[in-house]
């Protein structure tokens, strides 16, 4: 209770500190309308403001709006593949602008035409790859309860999550170690390989979101096989500011109060940041007064999953150096979360609830729980001399993940904890990992190419404790090298190539159960303490790479890429060899797995015209060893103390699928957009020959409508958007899946900005699950107990921007 | 190299193959029904409260089935005396005080079943030991399919 007070405090104090800032000038709009020679509109052309990190708002008809301009001057620069560069001095006073723009074509190809510009459509159209890019607006609107809940909204893109507060990314029906997760550059690593573990990152510190749909690997190396999700450093502030700004979340479902306070600032050449996070939730609701375990019907109480509360903490600082030809900066990070998993049951065990304690309050976390913390240190220096631009990212992550639960001797264990034990009583599972890793990377602009050369290395220590044994604990290594080449061939032509190797080393320390198992032999029963993990080394490479090609005119783009991607098996699927007895499985490594390989095809197409605009990914992939955990016929005595024995094999897979986007926007005010997403895999070889994958998602679709009106009075950049979700059934399952209904649900978000005390305020609300639709999700690590999904969920988000100093030469 | 080639006219052919595949759509589809354990039958031994006796044999009698092929079945007995954990049934059993083990019964049995099977009996004689703590136990059985599926039912027992 007292930390909500210090909460309230410090909200409070800083809603005072704003008022008694500084006047800061009104805001106005800069609608830019580019056109072409004949009149026509010019859609997906870089429009941007020289020196300051904005981007407009892009409409589908040659319309691009600067929505918020302090008065100035400014420098206004359009480019499109094929046309003369436009430039013009613009001064923004005291009202809204508009500002015509006509380009005429490139008489021969200018060097100026490939030009770097920060505008999203100008990175899509140049990226081989099927590429996303969101701005902290985006998850704003759109908040869940972690940064990838907040992402899901994306057709392809989906979450495997435990309870409100944590989940991971899905590509295309990929996960776990499948997704690449980068932030600020350097791999975030955590424990990706089991359904329970989250990501441990602040989606309040997330700026700009990139995602990678698509066989990734010769960017990011091993792991990136299904798609990546880049967490871009927030943007510098411009020189000779000081602000801030600061967040106040709210939900009504699992009662959760949230507050992130950013400040930041820069003289000329130095820069320091600095953000707070701080959440706390109860027990999230469903719409069931009453669950069945197996048959045991389970009472809740007023609707709340007991035990599912948590609270979570973020500290970030950085400092830094900024000129015109180096730029140096240091990020530190920690990310501390403590959640509860749910009470009745846990994977498949029923358990025995005392309902006093649990219904006594909905926001204390008792047994199980897990407890996780994320450190982070991260260093990015760039060099610009020449043609070349020289980067270096250095980085150090500590996670260390715990999981609490009351013994309980399963299996073969002693009945009562031996007294003379070292591992806490109440902790089931442990893992602590360090990794250390270095980018050295070069970039060099040569007439058409665009060169990249890159080295990538990582050393990952991970050590593993409690009284439950999953996985042994290892020592990794790897390097890589790549060559990228991006070639301008025409005005309307980008070719890619791409090649990578790499190279890695895993040990494996043996591991030795610490209780006797009774060896049966020759008709005597022996006690022995079964050895689960012997020492083992195992080494990998592999040779990766990519081709694509980008193909832009007025309307139409186009790309597709080819490539082959890797991964190389992670230490539980090598050495993974005891019982989880939250699924009642006996988990069983293979330590002769070969690297995972997949080679995908990927195509985009946009047609941008009038007031449409349409576009269609599909893909498809074939791995010829994908790495699996195969539930089989039998049950071990000995080993898995006598549950069903899961094996990890390698099988023949075949994916294929797509998502199709389309929006019409009749007025500039109005859109509606429907996205579609569909996909299919099926294995082709081995026990489970002819079953999909585990955790596909079933095909769904969004239906949109935004009104977005423009001449609001004091209010701007207002919007009222409805979506409505329809998620067919998902009846393709393997052993131990459950076959999912379908389902429909209705979100709505509604938000504006305005301009309070001098100071900008923005708000968001969401009415999350708008009817209170009880459904299951078939990715969720409780899809298995029959978990419903969270209920209505009413989100209020409130972000107050401060400005303490816009810019010394203006005082 | 040639590994690499051979695999890219793979995923060529597949590709080509699975179109077709995807027009014809005569596939049978996968099993995807889970095994049943009758733990209610009249010859099922034991039931949900049932109550065994410290020092005699008792004869487990399990009728599993499934729609394809069994797999194997487990049997699992171990101390319920902390109340950690439920059964898997609607019938609440009345429970005995909770107390600290001291030497409880722990008992894991597999039990593998023919190949070809859809229906089996599963017979195991059992010994309760005349020194094991009596109390609130639970009697586990976990029965596989031959694709996988693992149906679990959990049955709280008595030991007198």
């Amino acid at each position: 209770m007292s930390r909500t007070l210090i909460i309230i405090r410090v909200v409070l104090g800083m809603l005072f500190t704003c008022a008694l800032v500084q006047a800061n000038a009104q805001l106005h709009q800069l609608i830019v309308t580019v056109t072409d020679d004949n009149g026509k509109p010019v859609p997906g052309a870089g429009v941007w403001l020289e020196k300051y990190e904005i981007t407009p708002a892009a409409g589908s008809n040659g319309v691009y709006v600067f929505k918020e301009l302090a008065p100035g001057d400014y420098r206004l620069r359009v480019a499109l593949a094929g046309h003369k560069p436009f430039s013009k001095k613009v001064t923004v006073t005291d009202h809204d602008m508009s500002l015509p723009v006509i380009l005429h074509p490139a008489v021969h190809v200018l060097q100026e035409v490939i030009i770097q510009s920060n505008t999203t459509a100008h990175r899509k159209k140049e990226e081989q790859l099927n590429l996303e890019i969101i701005k902290s607006d985006f998850i704003q609107r759109n908040l869940g309860g972690s940064l990838m809940q907040s992402l899901e909204r994306l057709p392809g893109i989906k979450t495997i999550g435990i309870g409100s507060g944590q989940s991971k990314p899905l590509i295309r029906g990929l996960g776990f170690n499948r997704v690449a997760v980068i932030d600020r550059g350097i791999k975030h690593v955590g424990q990706q390989w089991g359904a329970d573990h989250g990501l441990e990152i602040d989606q309040f510190a997330a700026e700009e979101v990139e995602i990678i749909k698509g066989a990734a690997s010769f960017i990011y190396g091993s792991d990136a096989i299904a798609g990546a999700i880049s967490i871009k450093p927030p943007a510098l502030p411009a020189a000779h500011t000081f602000g801030g700004d600061i967040h106040l979340t709210g939900k009504t479902n699992n009662a959760l109060y949230g507050t992130s306070l950013n400040m930041y600032g820069r003289t000329q050449k130095w820069i320091g940041t600095a953000r707070v996070t701080l959440q706390d939730y109860s027990d999230y609701r469903v719409p069931t007064d009453r669950l069945y375990i197996y048959d045991y019907p389970v009472d809740l109480h007023r609707r709340y999953l007991r035990n599912t509360a948590g609270k979570e903490a973020g500290l970030h600082v950085s400092t830094g150096y900024v000129s015109n030809i180096f730029r140096s900066v240091f990020y530190i990070s920690n990310t501390y979360s403590k959640s509860g998993f749910f009470a009745n049951a846990h994977g498949l065990e029923p358990r025995r609830v005392d309902t006093a304690i649990h219904d006594r309050s909905s926001r204390d976390i008792v047994m199980p729980y897990q407890r996780v913390n994320h450190f982070k240190l991260i260093t990015r220096s760039s060099v610009r001399l020449n043609r070349h631009v020289a980067e270096l990212e250095a980085g150090y992550q500590n996670n260390f993940r715990q999981e609490y639960n009351r013994y309980v001797n399963h299996g073969f264990m002693p009945a009562i904890y031996p007294g003379n034990m070292t591992i806490p009583i109440d902790l089931e599972r442990a893992f602590n990992k360090n990794v250390y890793s270095l980018n050295i990377n070069d970039r060099l602009a040569l007439n058409q190419h665009d060169l990249r050369f890159g080295i990538n290395g990582e050393i990952q220590n991970n050590a593993v404790n409690g009284w439950s044994f999953l996985v042994p604990s290892f020592d990794q290594k790897s390097i890589g090298a790549f060559l990228y080449d991006k070639i301008a061939v025409n005005d309307s032509t980008l070719l890619h190539g791409a090649i990578r190797y790499d190279y890695s080393h895993i040990r494996i320390h043996s591991y030795a159960d610490w209780f006797p198992s009774p060896l049966e032999q020759d008709g005597k029963t022996i006690p022995i303490h079964i050895v689960r993990a012997g020492n083992l080394q195992r080494n990998f490479n592999s040779i990766t790479g990519s081709v694509g090609v980008n193909y832009n005119l007025y309307h139409i783009e186009l790309k597709a890429n080819a490539g082959k991607s890797y991964r190389v098996p992670v230490a539980k699927e090598l050495g993974a060899n005891g019982v989880n007895y939250h699924y009642f499985s006996y988990e069983r490594g293979n330590t002769a797995l070969k690297p995972e390989e997949s080679y995908q095809l990927d195509a985009t197409a946009v047609l941008n015209k009038n007031k449409w605009r349409i576009q269609l990914s599909p893909f498809f992939n074939y791995f010829p060893n994908y790495i699996y955990l195969n539930p089989t016929a039998g049950h071990d005595y000995l080993y898995g103390a006598g549950n069903q024995v899961f094996e990890y094999t390698q099988s023949r897979v075949v994916r294929y699928g797509g998502e199709l986007q389309v929006k019409y926007q009749p007025w500039e005010s109005v859109s509606a957009e429907v996205c579609g997403e569909y996909l299919y895999a099926e294995q082709l070889s081995g026990n489970k020959k002819g079953y999909t994958l585990p955790f596909s998602p079933p095909s769904s679709l969004l239906l949109n409508l935004t009104f977005e009106p423009v001449h609001t009075g004091p209010f701007h950049r207002t919007y009222f958007s409805v979506d409505y979700r329809i998620t067919a059934a998902q009846h393709h399952i393997v052993p131990p899946e459950k076959k999912t209904a379908g389902y429909a649900v209705m979100n709505i978000q509604a938000g504006s900005r305005l301009n309070i005390q001098k100071q900008q305020v923005q708000l968001s609300l969401q009415v999350q699950n708008a009817f209170n639709t009880k459904y299951m999700n078939h990715t969720s690590f409780y899809r298995l107990i029959g978990l419903p999904e969270q209920g209505r969920n009413l989100v209020l988000s409130v972000k107050i921007f401060l400005n303490f100093l816009k810019n010394k030469q203006e005082i | 190299m040639k590994q690499q080639v051979k695999n890219l006219i793979t995923v060529a052919v597949i590709s080509v193959a699975v179109f077709i595949a995807g027009c014809s759509k005569n596939k049978d589809a996968p099993d995807t029904e889970y095994p049943t354990a009758d733990v209610t039958a009249s010859s099922a031994f034991p039931r949900q409260c049932s109550e065994l006796i410290r020092g005699q044999i008792f004869t487990a009698t399990i009728p599993v089935a499934d729609n394809v092929e069994l797999g194997s079945v487990s049997i699992d007995i171990h101390h319920n005396f902390d109340h950690h954990s439920h059964s898997t049934e609607v019938e609440e059993c009345n429970l005995d005080a909770v107390k600290t083990p001291e030497n409880p019964l722990t008992l894991v049995k597999t039990i593998p079943i023919p190949a070809g099977n859809k229906t089996y009996t599963v017979t195991q004689e059992i010994e309760i030991p005349a020194n094991a703590d009596p109390g609130d136990y639970h009697f586990m059985i976990r029965a596989t399919d031959k694709e996988g599926w693992q149906t679990i039912k959990g049955l709280s027992i008595k030991i007198k």
